[in-house]
């Protein structure tokens, strides 16, 4: 056996293991599902993470997924985006949230209110404490 | 079999370590391990939690430390 050491200390381990992962879609809901999950990640409530990565199967990616105790999905509209790209990479263990089911409306060339941000915000912050 | 450890060196990542190591010594194959601590190589692998374990490259265990025997399965399954 041969034990090796690479790269320097620095700090590791953190607890919280809530990831948040928005479709990020063109349209306003889309939109929404970003900036909630990202003030989500600011506020404290989980670490945003790339749907992208899921996705194209990147195997840490996706074994981190498997490995969080709870991803958080947030889909713009009835599209059902990031929930159909954790089914594909059969990751079960999922809350999913969408934009479109809090009385807001889906449309092209609309920009998104900080109002409609803080409800998907609170709206996850809710799902998370049920869960 | 190249066992990697992916972590920047907390007692977490010292214990998945010694798991490991007493994993591969009991199923007495060949092995190296090497500790990854830069944190720009962790990420590279697409892992944003630690520790977590690769074996031949592939990420087997994010953001969590798993006993010897699962270790073990972890590691026949290469």
């Amino acid at each position: 056996m041969t034990q090796t050491t690479k790269g320097q200390n620095s700090e590791c381990c953190g607890g919280k293991r809530i990831l948040l992962y928005a479709c990020s879609g063109g349209s306003n809901v889309g939109e929404i599902a970003d900036r909630a999950a990202r003030e989500l990640t600011k506020q404290g409530q989980g670490v945003m993470f790339c749907l992208a990565g899921i996705g194209a199967g990147i195997d840490g990616m996706v074994q981190t997924a498997k490995d969080a105790d709870m991803n958080v999905l947030i889909d713009g509209c009835p599209m059902d985006c990031a929930k159909k790209v954790f089914d594909r990479a059969g990751i079960g263990k999922y809350i999913q949230i969408k934009v479109t089911d809090l009385g807001i409306e889906k449309a092209k060339g609309v920009r998104p209110t900080d109002e409609q941000v803080a409800v998907v915000v609170v709206k996850v912050k809710k799902k998370l404490q049920e869960s | 079999m190249k066992i990697q450890i992916l972590g920047t060196g907390c007692p977490k990542c010292s214990k998945l370590t010694e798991n490991a190591e007493a994993a591969a010594k009991a199923l007495g194959t060949e092995y190296t391990i090497e500790k990854v601590t830069d944190i720009n190589e962790i990420m590279s692998f697409g892992v944003m939690m630690t520790p977590a374990l690769a074996v031949n490259g592939k990420v087997k265990a994010v953001g969590k430390v798993p006993g010897v025997e699962e270790i073990k399965k972890l590691l026949g399954g290469q």
